[in-house]
């Protein structure tokens, strides 16, 4: 490390230790911050993960009987609804999916659940035709017309099984980006303010610094530095907090919401990017605008 | 070196409590002078030294200082002036968790400068001021007057051609002071223009320099070989 990075580091860990309390206001400023807004872009991740390619794109879901709960349907009758289906002007568009095709699209959206997964066998799966309506509120009129079909076990509108868990998760997203971004005010002027008083507490040493000629940058730099290090100790502990509340709260919602895969460890582990990159910008912004004019030539 | 033209400095101009701190101010300083200015206190002397480093800009007039016209300087270009002058305080300014020779290497280490250039100069630096056996006291361990030389040290160390010295002997006693000007009238003999704001009336008439003198703002006496009164 150059000489002049060990001052500039050195300067800006004197000025952290000079007011703890100050210090330590930043940095919890800054964890709630980004706990909030690390918990919203894991909420938006959960909301992809349980909306899936397939489930982007039908509405509706005609499950066939495999022989189980009624007698199979017939490749006569499977063709015959297959035709109705797609001359019906209500609908689409129809994709067929099979036993395999059913069990490996369950195995890909609980990869990683193998507790949940390992139960489950390829024909426990029923096959099924998926239907993408042209209206998706004219699910009732599909029920009621195909609900006798011979063959025909059961349909249901795929929209409701998410609809609740996915509008939650919406609200629950937004209030916490709302109330990051208020948070997120809050840590900006904090930081700037505890980097001008440590400008503050630390003249004598930048009069003398600008009168032997010291560069503005070199002079600023280590309150900048300063606020950098609040702001990554504070990224960090909100990553840390994230990493532990996060796996745990899905499990618990997981024993709640049945057929949905819920976020882990790996996607809380990869939200860093998240928190320490906005987090960097924050401080250096902050660290400039509280020194704005102050320590000017 | 130096060079003022018309220099006017107004501080809250247009505003209830306007104070005209310079008007109307001309002056030279060639290369190696030594300049008193003196002045009672609210006579311009701050504002003086503070528009030769660039601290403020004249509201009329023209600034050259070591070749550099300060009314067109760049921001950015601010501390290469400045790097041009040695700056000693009233109150010394040493950084009180610094060992002297901390304090004097401190000078050149914010200007980037390499570190055999500095474990050469500080040395030689602390030498000139007759204080290389204090090289690592702290500032407190120190008299008024050693801390002032550690200070002139510092403002030394990058040899610039220019030193300001603002009261130097402002807190020092009789005695001291001389110490401290024998000292400054040393620089001022290796070429070194030495401008010195003081209302230290002995000092300046036992050292019969240049004194330039300011009252209200207005250059009212330019005097080779002068002293502090109107004496003469």
């Amino acid at each position: 490390m150059s000489r002049r990075w060990a001052y500039i580091l050195n300067e800006a860990v004197i000025g952290l230790r000079r007011n703890l309390s100050m210090t330590a206001a930043m940095i919890l400023s800054v964890t709630v911050t980004f706990a909030l807004f690390g918990g919203s872009v894991l909420l938006r991740e959960q909301v992809e993960l349980a909306t899936d390619d397939w489930t982007d794109k039908i509405e509706v879901s005609i499950f066939l009987c495999d022989g189980r709960q009624c007698p199979a349907i017939t490749p006569e009758q499977q063709d015959s609804l297959l035709t109705a289906l797609e001359e019906n002007p209500l609908v689409e568009q129809v994709f067929y999916e099979s036993k395999e095709e059913a069990y490996q699209r369950f195995l890909e959206r609980f990869e990683g659940q193998e507790d949940f997964t390992r139960g489950v066998t390829a024909d426990a799966l029923p096959a099924s035709f998926r239907v993408k309506l042209v209206n998706p509120e004219e699910f009732l009129a599909i029920q009621q017309e195909y609900e006798e079909f011979p063959g025909v076990e059961d349909i249901v509108d795929s929209r409701e099984i998410l609809e609740g868990f996915l509008t939650l998760a919406r609200w629950v997203r937004i209030a916490a980006v709302a109330i990051a971004l208020i948070q997120m005010i809050a840590a900006t002027l904090l930081v700037g303010n505890t980097v001008r008083v440590a400008a503050v507490a630390r003249q004598d040493q930048t009069q003398v610094m600008k009168l032997v000629g010291a560069s503005n940058w070199y002079i600023r730099l280590p309150f900048v530095v300063e606020g950098v290090i609040a702001g990554l100790i504070g990224a960090a502990v909100a990553w840390v907090l994230l990493i532990a509340s996060v796996p745990w709260t899905a499990d618990a919602l997981a024993g709640q919401i049945q057929f949905v895969p819920f976020i882990g460890t790996s996607h809380a582990l990869g939200v860093w990017p998240w928190l320490f990159i906005p987090s960097v910008i924050i401080s250096v912004v902050s660290s400039i605008i509280g020194l704005w004019g102050f320590l000017d030539v | 070196m130096i060079s003022l033209v018309n220099v006017t400095k107004t501080y809250k101009q247009g505003e209830p409590g306007e104070v005209v701190a310079l008007d109307d101010i001309s002056l030279d300083v060639g290369r190696g002078e030594f300049v008193f200015v003196v002045g009672p206190s609210g006579s311009g002397k701050s504002t003086f030294m503070k528009l030769l480093t660039r601290e403020v800009l004249p509201d009329g007039g023209e600034i050259h200082v070591a070749g550099k016209n300060l009314g067109t300087l760049k921001r950015w270009k601010v501390p290469a002036l400045r790097r041009e002058i040695g700056y000693v305080f009233q109150d010394f300014k040493l950084l009180p968790k610094k060992t002297v020779s901390e304090n004097v290497a401190f000078a050149l280490e914010v200007i980037g400068a390499p570190g055999s250039l500095i474990a050469q100069r500080v040395p030689e630096v602390l030498a000139l001021v007759d204080l290389t056996a204090k090289a690592d006291a702290m500032p407190n361990e120190l008299s008024g007057g050693q801390q002032q030389r550690v200070s002139i040290a510092r403002a030394f160390v990058n040899a610039p051609p220019i030193m300001l010295c603002d009261e130097p002997t402002g807190n020092l006693d009789p005695q001291t002071s001389v110490e401290i000007m024998k000292l400054l009238d040393r620089i001022n003999r290796t070429g070194t223009t030495v401008v010195m704001a003081t209302h230290d009336q002995q000092i300046v008439d036992t050292m019969r320099k240049r004194v330039v003198e300011l009252a209200h703002g207005k250059l009212v006496r330019d005097q080779s070989r002068g002293v502090y009164g109107y004496a003469n």
